[in-house]
Order: C-alpha cells, then structure tokens, then sequence
C-alpha cells in the first residue's frame, strides 16, 4: 500500500458545465475541451487521481461522449488499465419509461450497484472543468483529520465577470461556500456577489457507504442535484468540511474564459505552476517534434509538437499539427489541433477548433474581449 | 501459429566512435531527430511493415535500452503472440558466452526464433537511420526465390571501397562480395539488413558454431559460406533515405538534414510512415519574448528565450535570453545559460552550459570538429570548448578545453 490508494476510488463527471461553452461542445463535451497546446480539459483531473494513487476511477458521461471516448481509450496513458479498478466509462443507462438524468445526484444513482460492489472506503468525486494539479491525498487526509462526513474543495476567487451581469449561465448550477471554521455553514446558488468568494470546486471527499444512502434517499425522492438536494437541506445534519486549495487552477467558465486560461500560459510562471509538481499524462500521437521553417517569426508563443512554422506567430497557443505558411501572420489566437493557416492570412484574436483551414489571404479579426470562434472542420 | 517473418535487430554495439556519447548507453539507444532514439527507426519500420515480432540482442550497456523498450508499447508491439523482447546473452546450464559476433548472438537465440517457427527471419542493424519498408524486401526475396537477400544502397565509386560490397549479375544475383576492396567491382554497398529463409539460416549458424576459427560474424563468416555453397542469394536495392550514425559527424550530419526533409529525403512528417517512440509526456514548448527560433526543431517542454538556428533540440531543453544556439544537436533536458555560445556541436542530456560559456565555433577551411558534450555534464561559467573536444567530465568556471 506504499504506492497505490487503496482508500478512494475515483468519479469523475466529464459533462458538467456544457452549457458554459455551447460552441466547444457542440461535438464533444467539457471534458474533452483542447486545452494548454496539448492536453483535453479531463487530463488534469484524471492525472491527477492517477499521480494520487487513485487506480479505480469511474467516467460518468452523458452526452456527446465519443470524443472523450476516443481520448481516453484504455486508459493506458495514465497508467489505468487495470486487473482491478483501472479507468472505467459509465453511459447512461436509460430504461424504456424513463429519461436521461440531469444532476450529479442522478447521475450517481446509475451508478448505485457500482458503488455497493466496490471496496475503498472513500470516494472522490470531480467535475473536468477545472485544470489543476491537484493532490488528493492531502484532501483525502484532511477529511480524515477532521472527521467530515464530506469534504468540499474550494478556492478564493471572484465570480467571473459573465456570471455577475447576465443570467446565462443560470442553465448550470454554479456554488459558494459560507465557512465557519472550516465547516460548511451555507452553499449558495448562482451568486452574484461582488468580491472575493469561497468558489466550491466541486471536488468532493465523501464516505462510500454514505454517499450510497444519501443517493439511494435522493433517488426515492427523485431529487436530481446533489448540492441542491441533497447536501444544502441536510448542512445542519452532516459535517461538510471545507477544504481550501491555494495552488494554480483553471476554471473554464465561458468563451473568454477559455481564451484567457490559454492565453495565461503564455506566462512561464503560470505554465510552471499548473506542471510541475507530478505529470499531466494525456493521449499520445506521435507527431514529429516541431519545425520552424527559415522565415518563421515567432513571438511569445506555447507550441505542442507535430507543428510547421513557416509564418509569424505572436501570443498564441498551438496545438498539435498546425501548419502555418509563409506569409501567413497569427496573433493572439488559439490555434487547435491540426489547424491550417494559408499564406498571406492573417489572423486576430480567433479560436479555431479542430481541422480548421483558413485559406489564403483571408482576413479574420476578432477582439480581446470577444474572440472569433471557428467551428471544426469549417473552411475559412 | 507460425509467423511469416519476424525480426532480429542487432542492438549490441558499444558504437565506441560516438564517445562520450555512448560511455553509459548503447548506441541504439543514442537520441535522435528531436524525440527519437537510434533503435526508433527499425522498430517502427518492423511495425510499419506489418512484422509484429522482434528479438532485439543487447549486450553492451542495456540498461537504458532494456528501459526503454519496456513492453513494446509505444510501437504497438505488446502483443499477446509475439511483441518485442530484449535478449540479452544468458547463462545456460553448460556455461554462458558473451555474444561473440553478430552471428553467434542469432544461434544463441535460435530457440527465441523458434518459438515462431518463422518461413524467413530478418536481420536488423540498430544503428542507422533509415525508413524502409521490410514487406517490400520481403516480395522481392519471395519473387527471386532466394535463401538469402542483402539491401543494398548504391554509394558513389569512388567511396565504394568503404563498404561491404556486393557484385551482382543482371537478375541482382550476388555472385561476389567484397569487403572494403581496394578495387571495388561494385558500387551496391550492403546496409547489413538481410533476409534469410529461416531452414538456411539455421543451417549456417549451427556450421559456423562448429567451426573454431570463425569470428562468428554475417559479414566475415555467414556470407562468404553461403556464396561458397552458391545459394541462392540476391541484392534488393534500396533508394531512400540512409544513414549509418556511427561516427560522431555523421550522427550531426543526419541530425541537420532532419531541419532539411526537401533535400535530404528524410522526412519525419510522413503519415503514412510514421516513427513512433516513447514520449517525454512534457507540455507544450515555450518560445518567449524576445527569442529567435529560426530553421529548427523544438519539442515538448522546450523554453527558448534565446536564439535558436538550425538546431535540433530535445524534449525539455533550456535556452535562456541572450544565450546563442546554432547547427547544434541539444539532447534532452539540457539547459544553455544566459549568454553561453553553443555552436556546430553536439551536446547530450541533462548538460548544464554555464553562463557565457562557448562550446564550439562553427567550421573553417583547416577546422570542422563537432564539439560533443557527454551526458549529465556541467559546464561552468565562461569556460571554453574547443571545436575538437570531447567532454565526459564536468569542467570549471573558466576552464578551456580544445
């Protein structure tokens, strides 16, 4: 037991939050969101369960899950393919009368038989919005520490700018924390509170056998939320725990959000506090490492490998296999996964997803605070 | 089940021209082209070309090799049936032997090939750079219906006489080889892959074990009997990209024309061929503010906020403001001080150039040394290494080496 975590056993819920970024997950959903030039949205979380020890992790998916799928595969790059445990995908199971859940605490409840047929004595749970390297065998101590019946981890931020003046995100529950010494006194729904707030990660430490009698109560109830429903009518009943996470982290709230958390990294010491520490595994695909052709100018600018350069590059973020020709020139732009820039275009401001082309000579701008968004495989 | 063909990749050489290079590491194992290693090639040629079974015959410093390999994952060969195995020289209960020669290491391992009971088996060298495809090599030997085919490349005359050397007749049957010949009779230089029908191999490993006075080699000893059996024996040429990597120049050499796929012929941005290798799992590289990238390669976890031209640099390789990198091979992990000067050399992993140290010049008419930096070493700050040094030791603030 030196080396693997016996203890907890691992969920994951890839599709929390879609609503944040309807046009990234038109074809795939929040896990499986291109991130930092090489990596999905669900690698961080995934890594780090696996860099915790944690082998027994569960992927709750929902909808528009074959991305992530295709992503995750065996599990093998993060070492989770497994006799016992190992990675494990949970579709929803839907029966003839009945529909597809919505909340955490109904996702949860198809997984019930699971839960009652495994061992660990915890479970963690995590949404796959939020980057971060996290270690939740700190967590996991500390929830033992204190003797919580569960254990919330939260940071201290503002609420995005977006949540505070529009209703938008209203589709999707979002949490703050009360805290009274550590202990959960509140949690509130879609705040608007200026200021800095205890923003709930939704990183859960709970006891396996309670979550199963809080979730099969739930079900009979046919509660679907688990903050909503299950934990906020029962704070004064059980000791939820705060826990309160102080390292990097990024949280995808939006469009701008998304394009902010890239751009952010283009600042070595954001891209040092969110890597180092243990290892972010993600899918491997061989590219060539990257070639900067004679003519290439490029600025202040994260690139994975599989990329030629030929053109001038300027704060952006490159995923793998993009191609950008003489002539062509790219500034502030999120560029994903085999993106192709003509010569002579040039580009501002733009987040294009998979498998865009922008031919030659176009113009494309957008604005700091509104980027330009290209769905896949669309040709400029 | 029987296997067609499977492989053997000859993975045992010290490659003692590479140096300091190779004082801890076997030369397969030698970093290559940005995020490879030597053996990549071969490997992903063998799956490239649908062989699903390869012995690789270590001897001389495996340890990073054996680790390296693993189970054969990262080219798809952990296989139920078959799959990449290291094969190391074992202890038998009458004695144990080093691998005496290239051949000798095949007949220790005959009960390895056996297990496959292959029709044909292909003898693989681990220290070149080459895309080829093995199934080609295979039709040709299936087509001349030959006990025994060479792939050969033809090399200029006038350097012919470097070579192995096979004389053909007009079908490409081998009638002649010739060692580093004075006179050359041929141009087709052997690349020491070869093509055996299984039965014959077998049958001219167990001889040459017999024979006491033989160096036990494919080229000294294996080739020579079975012309002087007249078997039937065939030379397929080959036309593409070829290196042989022994030499601490032509490591470089292959490395710069890596920056120059148009010209060179070797292209690592080819899908339909793709070279696969274990991955450093590092982000995304960082090319600053104030950097220069010209002509390069940059890989993953790479942070250069100096000037970088036509330079092939590693996984994790540092290369800090005002420090200058040019026509250098920077293995990985390796971090370049703020102003040092890295030129025409090759530095390997984990090296520390201190700040304003110079490690090589770039090549005059009289001076075209390849300045090597073995691995883990620390070069202080302002020290001097000369175009003609090989460094294996760390050297002082200020020191000079030529």
């Amino acid at each position: 037991m030196v080396n693997s975590n016996k203890k907890a056993l691992g969920l994951i819920f890839p599709n929390s939050y879609d609503n944040w970024v309807p046009e990234l997950v038109n074809v795939r959903l929040m896990a499986s969101i291109p991130f930092a030039s090489r990596y999905r949205m669900v690698d961080f979380v995934l890594s780090s369960m696996a860099n915790s020890g944690i082998d027994n992790i569960s992927v709750i998916v929902k909808n528009n899950y074959h991305s992530l799928m295709d992503h995750l595969g065996s599990g093998r790059e993060w070492d989770l393919v497994r006799k016992h445990g190992g990675l494990n995908i949970f579709p929803p199971f839907m029966e003839s009368d009945s529909r597809a859940y919505v909340g955490r605490a109904g996702a949860l409840a198809n997984t019930l038989d699971f839960l009652r047929s495994q061992k660990e004595k915890y479970v963690v749970m995590s949404d796959s919005n939020i980057a971060v390297n996290f270690d939740f065998n700190k967590m996991i101590d500390a929830h033992i520490a204190s003797g919580a019946d569960i254990t919330v981890a939260y940071n201290e931020q503002e609420l995005p700018a977006n949540f505070l003046y529009h209703e938008a995100n209203d589709r999707d529950y979002y949490y703050t924390l009360a805290i009274n010494n550590g202990r959960v006194e509140k949690i509130f729904i879609n705040a608007k509170d200026k200021g800095v707030q205890n923003f709930s990660m939704n990183m859960y430490v709970i006891d396996r056998e309670l979550l199963i009698k809080l979730i099969n109560e739930a079900s009979l109830r046919g509660n679907e939320y688990f903050e909503r429903d299950v934990l906020i009518p029962q704070l004064n009943k059980l000791n939820v725990q705060a826990y309160k996470y102080e390292g990097y982290l990024t949280r995808i709230t939006g469009m701008k959000s998304y394009f902010d958390e890239n751009m952010k990294l283009l600042d070595d010491y954001n891209v040092d506090a969110l890597f180092e520490g243990a290892p972010i595994y993600t899918k491997i695909r061989d590219d060539n490492p990257t070639r900067y052709i004679d003519g290439a100018k490029v600025k202040n600018t994260m690139a994975a490998d599989g990329c030629v350069i030929e053109g001038e590059v300027e704060n952006c973020v490159l995923f793998r296999g993009v191609k950008i020709a003489k002539g062509a020139v790219v500034k502030n732009c999120i560029l994903m996964q085999d993106t192709i820039v003509e010569s002579g275009a040039n580009v501002e401001y733009t987040i294009t997803d998979k498998d865009v082309v922008i031919t030659a000579g176009k113009e494309l701008k957008g604005n700091d605070s509104f980027p330009v968004y290209i769905p896949k495989f669309h040709k400029v | 089940m029987a296997k067609e063909m499977i492989a053997m990749l000859l993975a045992g050489g010290q490659g003692s021209r590479l140096y300091a290079l190779t004082e801890k590491l076997a030369k397969p194992a030698v970093p290559f082209g940005g995020k490879y290693r030597i053996i990549d090639f071969p490997i992903s040629n063998c799956v490239n070309s649908g062989i699903d079974t390869v012995g690789v015959l270590t001897q001389y410093q495996p340890l990073v090799l054996n680790e390296y390999i693993g189970n054969g994952q990262p080219w798809d060969l952990d296989r139920l049936y078959g799959g990449i195995h290291v094969l190391p020289p074992y202890q038998k209960a009458s004695g144990s032997d080093w691998y005496k020669g290239t051949a000798n290491a095949i007949y220790q391992n005959i009960s390895f090939i056996e297990r496959y009971d292959p029709e044909y088996v292909i003898i693989l060298s681990g220290d070149q750079i080459c895309k080829q495809d093995y199934n080609e090599f295979l039709e040709f030997h299936k087509a001349k219906g030959a006990e025994f085919s060479v792939a050969v490349m033809e090399v200029p005359w006038d350097e012919a006489g470097r070579f192995g050397l096979m004389v053909t007749d007009e079908n490409d049957r081998i009638t002649e080889f010739q060692e580093k010949p004075k006179n050359p009779k041929s141009n087709l230089a052997s690349m020491g892959i070869y093509i055996f029908n299984w039965d014959i191999l077998k049958k001219y490993l167990e001889e040459d074990e017999a024979d006491p006075n033989s160096e036990n080699d494919f080229g000294n000893n294996i080739i020579p009997n079975l012309l002087r059996d007249n078997r039937k024996m065939y030379a397929h040429r080959f036309s593409g990209y070829w290196k042989d990597v022994g030499t601490i120049s032509s490591l470089w050499e292959a490395n710069m024309e890596v920056l120059d796929p148009e010209n060179s012929g070797i292209d690592l941005f080819d899908d339909e061929w793709k070279v696969y290798s274990r991955n450093s799992g590092m982000n995304g590289h960082k090319i600053g503010e104030n950097a220069v990238v010209e002509n390069s390669m940059i890989t993953d976890g790479c942070r250069i906020n100096g000037s970088v031209k036509h330079s092939v640099l590693f996984a994790g390789v540092k290369v800090e403001e005002g420090a200058i990198v040019e026509d250098a091979v920077i293995m990985g992990g390796t971090t370049i001080k703020a102003g040092a000067v890295v030129k025409h050399c090759i530095i390997a992993e984990n090296v520390i150039v201190g700040e304003n140290a110079v490690v090589g010049a770039m090549p005059t008419e009289d001076e075209k040394g390849v300045a090597t930096i073995g691995a883990n070493v620390n070069v202080g700050a302002g020290a001097k290494i000369g175009p003609n040094a090989m460094v294996r030791n760390d050297v002082k603030d200020g020191e000079e080496q030529w």
